[in-house]
């Protein structure tokens, strides 16, 4: 049996929409039943539900064999994974907003610490970060910063709090990722699992 | 901790000693605290460091760093040296067992893979189910046949096939292979290179361990953790997720071989 860790939210919808897209009509119907279980078994696979940052640290210590997280995640932390493929869903990206008429940002808020660094620095453009765990979206509005780094998907909590995207930083998309010694040790499973879902 | 798990532990290591001495290994043993230099630094990140009149010092967190100082540092009659002792990795003590091979013939390193999978399949019921294999140098032949930018050693570093696949096409004899089976590389490769003293060195292996009936895979993607190993890389898995055995060649004409005595299903 292989263990497939699934990111839990927009994300799972999308999976799950996916599956019906390409008829892979044996997936569907169980993980489309509306329960509280952390974990659903079909056939030879177990799909666990779990937080986007857990994703990876399940799959990098073998919990789970393989794993469906946004590249979000990947990005910001650095993970012993493969990182296999991007899936054709949860696309969105990284961007820098603030309130209209912002001439520079000197401080930014952000739960991208990481992400937003190297585009500063890229940039060669010297920018203090605060840490949020969300809601960034009031810092700026609050006067904490100027702006923020943030996923932005439709761009409509953005516009309903007033602010506007002002860089783009990065393309975001669901990935695929995989243990490093499972990906060997159960190989079979595996290829048939990514075979089936349309890697391979 | 267990009781049978220490006992068991210091059985199999007397048991092991005692066959790399029978074998003509040189057992060594070392004081845990020892020079450090700070290059070595990037090898070893999980190293702690202090420094005590004006030389830098650390607590031996790798063995082969361990030998490898201690070969450089002394002339030596032997080439072949064992040991058995903890090593400490961030605040973690870990129990390592292992060899170590200087300027050994190809028919020696074979020998020694033999002999430790020969001793260890008569200390568990368990059966090899797999060995993995790679060597840097294959992914450059594929980048001087056909021409490719060294960005895409990253690629094959982690995997991935999707970005593979955009950059070269589908089609592409190096992205055929990263989509197949990791099982079926090693007669794709050797059908695309026949002239290769890495794949030689491979396809020798593999004939040489024929007998043991586990799978033999050959992984462009498969890397040590140790960052030092600079050639040929090696594991050996029983009916378990983690390695048993780990080993390759480093320093250009070293080779080592370690025993995984904490996950590697044995005890």
């Amino acid at each position: 049996m292989i263990t497939v860790a699934l990111t839990k939210g927009r994300l799972y919808k999308d999976f799950t929409a996916y599956l019906e897209d390409n008829d892979l009509n044996q997936y569907i119907d169980p993980l489309s039943e509306d329960t509280r279980s952390l974990y659903t078994v079909v056939d030879n696979v177990k799909f666990i539900f779990a937080k986007g940052p857990d994703v990876p640290t399940y799959v990098e210590s073998g919990v789970a064999d393989i794993g469906i997280v946004g590249s979000d995640i990947i990005e910001e932390d650095t993970f012993n994974i493969l990182n296999v493929s991007q899936l054709p869903f949860g696309d969105c990206h990284f961007s820098v907003a603030g309130l209209p008429d912002q001439t520079e940002f000197r401080t930014i808020a952000t739960k991208y610490t990481n992400v937003a660094s190297k585009y500063f620095r890229d940039k060669k453009t010297d920018v203090s970060l605060v840490h949020l765990n969300g809601s960034v979206e009031l810092a700026p509005l609050l006067g904490l910063t100027d702006g923020i780094v943030d996923i932005v998907q439709t761009g409509n909590t953005l516009k309903d709090n007033g602010l506007i995207e002002y860089e783009k930083i990065l393309d975001i998309h669901a990935r695929l990722i995989a243990n490093k010694r499972t990906f060997y040790t159960k190989e079979d499973e595996i290829y048939k699992f990514l075979t089936e879902i349309g890697v391979f | 901790m267990e009781n049978t798990l220490i006992i068991n532990r210091l059985k199999l290591a007397q048991d092991y000693t005692e066959l790399l001495d029978r074998e003509g290994y040189h057992l060594v043993d070392m004081n845990m605290v020892e020079p450090f230099y700070i290059e070595d630094k990037e090898h070893h990140p999980s190293t702690i460091i202090f420094e005590r009149n004006e030389q830098l010092m650390s607590i031996r967190s790798d063995w082969t760093r361990s030998l490898l100082n201690y070969n450089e540092n002394f002339y030596l009659s032997q080439r072949f040296f064992g040991y058995f002792g903890p090593v400490v990795r961030g605040y973690e003590t870990f129990y390592q067992a292992g060899v170590e091979l200087y300027g050994p013939g190809e028919d020696e390193v074979l020998k020694s893979i033999d002999m430790h999978l020969s001793f260890f399949k008569t200390k568990t019921a368990d059966t090899y189910s797999a060995v993995v294999v790679n060597n840097d140098k294959l992914i450059d032949l594929y980048m001087e046949k056909y021409g490719l930018d060294a960005s895409i050693k990253e690629l094959i570093y982690e995997k991935n096939i999707s970005e593979i696949r955009k950059v070269l096409g589908g089609d592409h004899p190096l992205t055929v292979l990263m989509t197949a089976k990791v099982s079926d590389q090693i007669d794709i490769i050797n059908d695309e290179f026949q002239e290769s003293e890495a794949l030689d060195f491979i396809n020798h292996l593999r004939s040489h361990l024929a007998d043991y009936n586990m799978k033999f895979i050959l992984d462009l993607s498969f890397r040590s953790p140790q960052s030092y190993y600079n050639g040929f890389y090696f594991q050996v898995f029983l009916n378990h997720d983690y390695p048993l055995l780990s080993g390759g060649e480093y320093n250009s004409s070293a080779f080592g071989i370690a025993v995984n005595l904490s996950n590697g299903g044995l005890l």
